[in-house]
Order: C-alpha cells, then structure tokens, then sequence
C-alpha cells in the first residue's frame, strides 16, 4: 500500500487505539481472576510453610506491619482444634536489596520447638530473576533452603558464604546477588516474626550494636547487577 | 511450495538460530539449561504463530512506511494478551513459561518473520511458516541449553550426573557465546551434506 | 527462655532493626562512579546481559562503521531514557495503566528514531550521513527497550536514570568497537573453512566476554 502521511497517521492511530483498547478489555476481564490467584497461592503457602496439610482444620491471624512501601505480613497459624499456635507465616520482601533485576517476595514459615525457633519451610511469592541462575530459588531442594532449614535463628548469620565465611546460608550457582536479596527477605520475615511475637528490641543501643546491612554490599559475582548495592548506608 | 515445506524449511534451511541467526539475545539469555531452552522455544512459537495471522490478516491496510511500528505495536499487545490470559487462567503453566514471556517482545525473530514471510503471504501458509520456524527455534534453543548444562553443571533435563565438577563457565555468559558457536558450525556441516 | 532474651534478634541487621522502629528504611546510597563503572565494564550489555546482540554480530565487521553505531546508539538511549522516563512517571503510573508499559515504550522509542532521523536530515546533515544509517536499525534493538525498562525498574530519578543508559550505551560502543576492531583482523586470518562468518565471530565474543568476567571484581 502506498505511503501518504494521512493514510500513515490514521493506520498507526488506529492499530495503537484499537490494540490498546484490547490489552485494556483484556486487563479488566483477568484482573480478579489474577489477584485471586495470587491470593490463593499465597494461602496455600502459608499453610505449607508451616508444615501443615490441610488448611481446614487451621485458622491464621494476621498482623501486619508497614515500612516504607514495604509489608510484612505475620500469620500466626493456630489449629482450629485446641487453638494451640503451629507457627508463624511471614510473608516479606528483600526490603534492603534488589534482586537481579526486582525485589524478592518470600513467605518464611517458622516453628518453635523447646524455645528454639526455626524455619521450617520456605516458598518464593514472587521474583524476576534469571532463568536456569537466580530463579533456581523457586526449587524445592536448592542451596539456600537447605542451609537454613532446622537451623536455630538466634545463630544464623544473614549473610552468604560467599562474602563471610562466617555466614549461614550457601549461595546459588553463579547467583550471588540473587541469593543476598533471597537472605534478606529471609532476614526480614525474622525481623517481622519477633516484632510480631514482641521479641524485637528496636531501641536505638540495639540499632547501635547491630551489625552493618552495608557490609554486605560489595559484590563480587560476575553476572549480577552491583549498583543497587553499592555504597555506604547512612546510620544515622 | 507445499505446506509440508513451509514447515520443513523452519527446521533446517530457515532455522533462526543456527541459519538466519535471529533472535540471539533470547537465545543467549535463557539457555543456561535444556528446560529453559525448550520453554522459550514453546512460548516464542505460540506468540509467533499468533502474530503471524494476525500481520497477514492486516498487511493490506498498512502503509509501507510504517510497517515497522505497526507490526511491533500488534506483536507487543499480542504478548501482553497473552501473558495476562495465561497468568489468570493457567497460572500452573504461568509459573513454568512467565518468565519468558516479557522477553519474548524484543525476540527479532517474530519481527522478522513478519516482515519477511506474513507480510507477503496468506494466512494459512503465514500460520504454518509460524509452526515451522517456531519448531526451529524450539529445537536449536533445547540443544544450545542442552548442550550447556551437560558442561556447565552436569546435568541434563534437570537430572544431575556430575554435581559440582563441572565448568560452571558454560552456564555464564562466556559459555553461551562459545557453544552456540560450536553447535553454529555442527549445524553447518550437517545441513550442508 | 528469658535468659536468651538478650541474644535473640542481635543478628539483624541495623537497617532492618531500624526499619521495624520508625516505618521507614535508609536505603543505601548508590554512587555514581558506581553505575558508570557499572554499567560500562562488569554488567557490559552486550557481553553479560544479552542485550542488543543482533546488531552486535550484524554492524561489527568495520571499526568505522561500529563507531558510528555506538554514537547512535548512544545519542538513542540518553533520549529514550529521558522520555520513557517521563511517560512512566507522569503518565503510566498516575492513572495506573503500567501494564501498557511495553507497548508504549516500544511505540515512542520507534517514534523518537524516526523523529530523530527527519531532525538530523534537516537540521545537521553531515551528522545525518554519519549516523543515517544506523538509525532504522536502532528501532529493533532491543538494548534500548531493555534499559528503558531497567531504568523504571531500579527507581533511579531522571538524572541518575539517564547517566545509567548513556553508559550503558558506552558499554555497547566498547564492546562493539572491540569487537570490530578483532574481526578486522580475522579476516585476514586463515580461519577454517566452517567456521568462518557467524560462528568464529560467536567464538570471538565469547572469548571477550570472559576478558570482561575480569571486570566482576572492580568494585
């Protein structure tokens, strides 16, 4: 078809409208159904996390708490039976680090045994890392789950082996910047679950005395993005 | 040419990886594995497919200058579409394929195909060129990421046989460039005997 | 387990800690030397992200020409950022339509080359027959809608946004630069007969690319 500048300006036109408007309709339709299917994920982890089955005969309460943009939610999941407390769902993000390219979204399920607590499973919510690298986190044996599990959280280093041969967590295969978002989230929900069981000391001498987030920040993998966690964090 | 040839040609003559090298950024990116290879490969078919019969069902009305923009307007809402429906409606394969499907938008293959072949021919033979191509793309990704894991981390189709000896190089970049260069030459000299 | 009151949360960190306390979190402070650098040499594009790879292999057999590609390129991606960055912001994220994200970055990016193009035509034309060329083929590159994406994603502001994808653009332009400037040489060279064209340029590439894993450690 030949040229001319208005049938130019009217094809495009009409092709941006009329497929916009598709992707609009489209958006509208499967809206809901995407939030419900979020929704439910998220309470089928939630149960999962804590090691339970049936989701019948469990009732959890939630609490959240806001920071920044950020929200962690805490579910206390409590059998229906005898309302003892299973455990604790958190659901957070890596609030201080980017994965690869977004944040990583976790549901970290933790269990109290003899006044220990630990993690007892762990499902990823949401991530964009890299497919066959990063986005491993999404399988159910990988390195970073089988480091933390059972462990008692009082010990764990946040941190992992990678940087601090002291840390408790083995990072992914060539992911080093996917798996530190991975531990800070897992971190978080920590973070959440004492502060939701009143366990979290948040005085200024604790903040004073905890070690550096920033220490952290230096990044030495090869295929990973370094910016979004250059630099020296401003205490005060 | 017959429909069976529109077909055949995808695989081998017109391979887009290995014959009209196409869509490399994709192909690079995501074949660090034969699982990821062949889910690229999948999804890029069914946008392909789709974005054939669409561009040959509107090729008359759209003016030679501006074929570019329009084509990649139609395809970037095709993916959009698509991406939305199978998150809503098939979140289970959602979770296996999602990932791709964004990366699908910048693929030069669907461009390409548009451009060269749905642009110029009917919607039937457009849909099977999307088959055939979309099944050569598929293929030439399993073997790139196949081909990738086996060295990189001892493994194939997820079903490990060498846990942690192997060069973890052929999984990064470096690797990537190198094997699909190696398979680039096999190709050749099979495709030409 | 009051005895273990004292010890339990002591490994959090400061920032998280700090977060719980007042609602808010100090994010850490990105320096600019640290994206540039960044940018140009550890996450090189081309090499490490898969970016823009068509043209890569497509432009790379004259140093010349590659030159003027990457100042296309270049002179492409400090615009694109600046305008998708304001169509997010002021348009996408008011009304709440960011999935159409993709769709309008590609439209004005195809829109701004075509512009950018008549411009040059009139306005500059010695510019014009450097960079002519190049720019049709800009449009199918997907480096520029990749960085037009990741910038929106890291939620850096205009200015950090836009030093971002000029040196990610410098990091194409090396790379490219580079790469032509080894091809030059292998033509002379007596590759083997298979190998020759795509295949020994993928061999090349890869090899580069591993020069620049040694990058990884720079910051």
């Amino acid at each position: 078809m030949k040229s001319t500048l208005r049938n130019m300006v009217v094809v495009l036109c009409g092709i941006t409208v009329i497929t916009a408007l598709l992707v609009a309709v489209v958006n509208n339709m499967t809206k809901d159904a995407i939030e419900q299917s979020k929704i439910n994920a998220k309470n089928a982890a939630k149960f999962k996390v804590v090691g339970v089955d049936d989701s019948q005969a469990y009732v959890s309460r939630d609490t959240t708490r806001t920071i920044g943009d950020f929200n962690i939610t805490v579910s206390t999941v409590v059998s229906k039976a005898d309302d003892s407390i299973v455990g604790y769902a958190v659901e957070a993000p890596s609030i201080l680090k980017s994965g690869y390219s977004d944040r990583i979204y976790l549901m970290v399920g933790f269990v109290e045994r003899e006044g220990v607590t630990s993690v007892c499973d762990i499902e990823v919510l949401s991530q964009k890392e890299t497919p066959g690298l990063g986005a491993n986190m999404e399988r159910e044996d990988n390195s970073l789950i089988r480091s933390i599990v059972g462990r008692d959280m009082s010990t764990v280093v946040f941190n992992v082996t990678k940087k601090d041969k002291d840390a408790t967590f083995d990072a992914l295969t060539g992911s080093t910047i996917s798996s530190m978002a991975y531990v800070n989230a897992v971190e978080t929900a920590y973070a959440g679950y004492l502060w939701a069981t009143g366990q979290l000391n948040m005085d200024e001498e604790a903040i004073e005395a905890a070690p550096s987030g920033a220490s952290v920040a230096h990044d030495d993998s090869y295929n990973e993005e370094p910016e979004a966690q250059k630099g020296d964090v401003d205490n005060e | 040419m017959s429909k069976l040839q529109i077909i055949s040609k995808g695989i081998l003559k017109e391979n887009p990886t290995f014959a009209l090298v196409l869509g490399m950024c994709p192909t690079l990116g995501v074949t660090s594995s034969a699982i990821n290879g062949m889910g690229m490969g999948v999804a890029t078919m069914v946008v392909l497919i789709m974005s054939n019969i669409s561009i040959s069902l509107i090729k008359s009305l759209v003016p030679d200058k501006v074929r570019i923009p329009a084509f990649i307007v139609v395809i970037a809402s095709f993916v959009t579409i698509i991406e939305m429906l199978m998150q809503a409606y098939v979140p289970s394969l959602y979770a296996s394929l999602g990932v791709f499907i964004p990366l699908i938008v910048v693929n030069c293959v669907i461009l390409g195909r548009a451009e060269a072949f749905a642009s110029k021919n009917n919607v039937i033979d457009s849909a099977l060129d999307g088959i055939g191509i979309g099944l050569g793309f598929t293929l030439a990704l399993t073997a790139v990421g196949a081909v990738r894991e086996v060295l990189g981390m001892g493994s194939i189709f997820g079903f490990t046989f060498a846990d942690g000896v192997m060069p973890l190089l052929f999984i990064l970049a470096p690797g990537g460039f190198i094997v699909l260069g190696y398979l680039m030459v096999l190709f050749n000299k099979i495709a030409k005997r | 387990m009051s005895s273990f009151n004292i010890l339990i949360g002591e490994n959090i960190s400061a920032e998280v800690l700090e977060g719980f306390a007042t609602g808010n979190i100090t994010m850490p402070v990105v320096t600019l030397f640290a994206i540039v650098i960044g940018a140009i040499f550890v996450n090189n594009v081309v090499l490490s992200q898969f970016l823009g790879i068509c043209p890569f292999l497509g432009v790379s057999s004259k140093v010349e020409t590659s030159l003027g590609m990457g100042m296309a390129v270049t002179f492409v991606m400090a615009l694109s950022s600046v305008v998708t960055w304001c169509l997010q912001t002021y348009v996408l994220n008011p009304f709440g339509i960011g999935y159409m994200q993709t769709i309008a970055f590609i439209l004005v990016i195809a829109a701004l080359v075509q512009m950018v193009e008549i411009v040059l035509k009139k306005v500059s034309p010695a510019l014009y027959q450097a960079l002519g060329i190049f720019l049709p083929l800009i449009t199918t590159n997907c480096a520029v809608l990749g960085v037009a994406i990741i910038t929106i994603q890291k939620e850096f502001d205009l200015l950090t946004g836009v030093i971002y994808s000029v040196s990610t653009a410098l990091g194409f332009a090396l790379a490219l630069v580079l790469f032509a400037g080894i091809r030059e040489r292998l033509d002379v060279e007596d590759v083997p007969q298979g190998m020759r064209g795509v295949p020994i340029a993928l061999i090349t590439a890869g090899l580069l690319a591993m020069a620049f894993m040694g990058f990884a450690n720079l910051l």
